[in-house]
């Protein structure tokens, strides 16, 4: 279905990564990718050689079936995960050769994670959560705080910022979770079915914040996604099929 | 180092399932309770058991001939010089310092003969912080001086030896140089400690009479008893007082503390605060198992956003602190949910006491190794006792928070989101 909204853009070519420029602005990079778990005996392979270029900048979505491989690519990609086989580069670093610690500092610091389910911590305010990334980065308060509260507001939650989240509708905290994700200047957010839980309204006003983020801000966006309106939306739409790219298209 | 606010955070994870938590601290709060305050029972008793020992035997330390602990002989003396009283007795931490002489000797009246231990005391250097025996004098009177003609019988020996007060007993010993010696003296007291063994086994003499008949030089003595402020210095002290002393009198003299110069009290009070500090391990063991419950299942339940807090940048390390953090507050509040259940119960028995006697259904005191413990219970616990009780609950808290942390650092982000 996202391949046919794609394609029946007028504005829609394949996707191409082969220019010297673009190399140099791929911030993600997986090649031949091969993920399989393992389920009692059973092999169970969930990418099969996925390759795909991410270049800054892109508001990309990733759709398919159930089971296509999408979250298992966005789990990789954000260095949850490991491939079974193949590379992968975010930020030009292989993932494959670092550390435990590694990893988790380059989370912290490249990327930036939306949850389908919000995911915060509901002992922490609004505020508290979306600095929670800049307190580990080690960010002064001072700053911390001026960055948080002008996120807070750019997602329209000024004046909550003391709230928790069971304070807050779906909407307001997937918002704070934008707020947390995007807070370091991630080189790249990826949000893993962000609007499944929200209603049609919230959903459209938090991708206008999110396309918005990514045109005033150039803040990278990939999204696992089944909804429409984000395929709709996105730039680029990678559709996938048994674990591997089916159709790339790239809109204007 | 850079990191969030994991002291806070924790302590807001604590008070999410707030009656849980509240569950695990009354635990600590009891354990804590019944730590104390049977820590506190042992302290006090063994206390008074000691001192009360002291005051019968030789004192916290006693100095003495360096063979007389093998094999008490009246002919192992040591000289209790004035010089020799004044240097012991200037030790900051010596109450009391008393030249004594004990043996045993065989009594004999017109009616009977039977073998008793005697204490050669001075009446003017003793008094009832030295020799509880005096609290003891039932009838009669103390002797006026150390050359006194008087004895004093415990009340079951005078029964034995068929003798009141007034009446003539004749004592028999063998002096320093082996020979027989006797000594004629009148019954000028009778004492009733309420202890059988005590009353039935012991008789009180003067000093320098006793010299005179054992042929002692002045100020010759079997043992110098030294009473301390406290009975948990005496090791130390004897060590202090041994090396002075035979620095000057050379081998011949050695210092003993309470616990060397009477093993079986001291084995009897081994034993007692080896079975507390068993009782006390269960306890601690209860407790811990208590936290680990409280600390594992509040991780289990949080694998999922211990998840989300990996995949956004947390570390394993970051991720075990949180959970020792929320460890070391159980423990802070446990101890301070244990100090306010405490205080009234360890006030009222530290102040009042608890009256066995109505339990018991007598006034008379329980004997242990021949003492006589008083009928009323009290508490008072050593500040150090205190301290490790404390350190503890907080090495047990943590102990059992290791676990839960460490399955928290080991979270994977994939597995915590996909599956929980």
């Amino acid at each position: 279905m996202s391949t046919s909204i794609a394609q029946g853009s007028a504005a829609v070519a394949k996707h191409d990564t082969s220019s010297e420029s673009s190399t140099r602005n791929t911030i993600v990079k997986l090649t031949a990718v091969e993920k399989i778990y393992r389920q009692g005996k059973f092999e169970v392979p969930a990418l099969r050689g996925f390759d795909l270029e991410v270049r800054r900048g892109e508001f990309m979505a990733l759709t398919g079936p159930s089971g296509s491989g999408k979250t298992t690519a966005l789990n990789i990609i954000g260095a949850l995960d490991l491939p079974t086989r193949g590379t992968v580069e975010v930020d030009g670093r292989n993932l494959a050769a670092m550390s435990r610690s590694e990893l988790s500092r380059l989370r912290r610091d490249k990327i930036g994670f939306v949850f389908q389910a919000y995911n915060l911590v509901p002992v922490l305010t609004a505020f508290e959560n979306a600095e929670m990334v800049l307190r580990l980065q080690g960010v002064p308060p001072r700053d911390r705080a001026a960055r948080v509260m002008q996120l807070l507001g750019d997602v329209g939650l000024k004046g909550m910022e003391h709230r928790r989240p069971a304070e807050l509708s779906g909407g307001q905290q997937q918002r704070v979770a934008i707020a947390r994700a995007i807070a370091p200047s991630p080189v790249v957010t990826l949000a893993d079915e962000p609007t499944a839980n929200l209603d049609s309204t919230t959903a459209e006003l938090l991708l206008t914040l999110m396309e918005q983020l990514n045109r005033e801000h150039g803040a990278t966006f990939i999204f696992s996604t089944h909804d429409p309106r984000v395929m709709a939306r996105a730039r680029r739409v990678v559709h996938m099929v048994d674990g591997h790219i089916e159709d790339d298209i790239a809109k204007d | 180092m850079p990191g969030p606010r994991l002291p806070t955070l924790a302590w807001r994870n604590i008070w999410r399932n707030r009656r849980r938590t509240l569950i695990t601290l009354v635990g600590i709060a009891f354990g804590t309770l019944l730590a104390v305050l049977s820590t506190g029972i042992g302290d006090s008793s063994y206390a008074e058991m000691i001192d009360y020992a002291a005051r019968l035997g030789g004192g916290h330390v006693v100095v003495q001939h360096a063979d007389y602990q093998k094999l008490p002989a009246l002919n192992k003396t040591v000289a209790a010089s004035e010089d020799l009283l004044q240097r012991v007795a200037a030790h900051p931490d010596v109450r009391a310092v008393v030249p004594r002489i004990r043996g045993g000797a065989m009594l004999a009246t017109s009616s009977n003969n039977v073998g008793s231990g005697f204490i050669g005391i001075d009446p003017a250097l003793e008094s009832n912080q030295t020799l509880g025996l005096l609290d003891a004098l039932a009838e009669g009177e103390m002797f006026a001086t150390a050359d006194d003609e008087g004895i004093i019988l415990g009340r079951a020996l005078a029964e034995n030896l068929d003798v009141g007060l007034g009446k003539k007993v004749v004592y028999t010993l063998t002096n320093k140089d082996g020979e027989i010696v006797s000594g004629l003296s009148r019954v000028s007291g009778i004492l009733d400690t309420g202890a059988a063994e005590v009353d039935s086994g012991i008789c009180l003499l003067p000093l320098r009479t006793l010299q005179q008949l054992l042929g002692y030089a002045p100020g010759e003595v079997t043992q110098i008893a030294v009473f301390l402020d406290n009975h948990r210095d005496a090791t130390e002290i004897a060590h202090q007082i041994g090396a002075d002393l035979q620095g000057q009198l050379g081998s011949v003299v050695t210092a003993l503390p309470w616990d060397e110069a009477m093993p079986d009290l001291a084995g009897f009070v081994t034993m007692k605060v080896t079975g507390s500090l068993i009782m006390q391990l269960i306890i601690t063991l209860l407790i811990t198992a208590g936290i680990f419950n409280t600390l594992f299942v509040s991780v289990m339940e949080r694998m999922r956003e211990l998840g989300i807090l990996a995949a956004i940048g947390f570390t394993s390390r970051q991720l075990f602190a949180l959970v020792v953090w929320e460890s070391l507050w159980i423990a802070c509040c446990g101890i301070v949910a244990g100090v306010l259940l405490t205080a009234w119960p360890y006030y009222y028995l530290a102040t009042t006491g608890f009256d066995t006697a109505a339990m018991t259904g007598t006034q008379a005191g329980t004997q242990v190794s021949g003492i006589t413990m008083s009928q009323v219970l009290y508490v008072e616990i050593y500040p150090d006792h205190a301290a490790v009780i404390g350190v503890a609950i907080v090495l047990a808290t943590l102990l059992a928070g290791i676990y839960p942390a460490y399955r928290a650092g080991r979270v994977s982000p994939v597995e915590a989101i996909r599956t929980v």
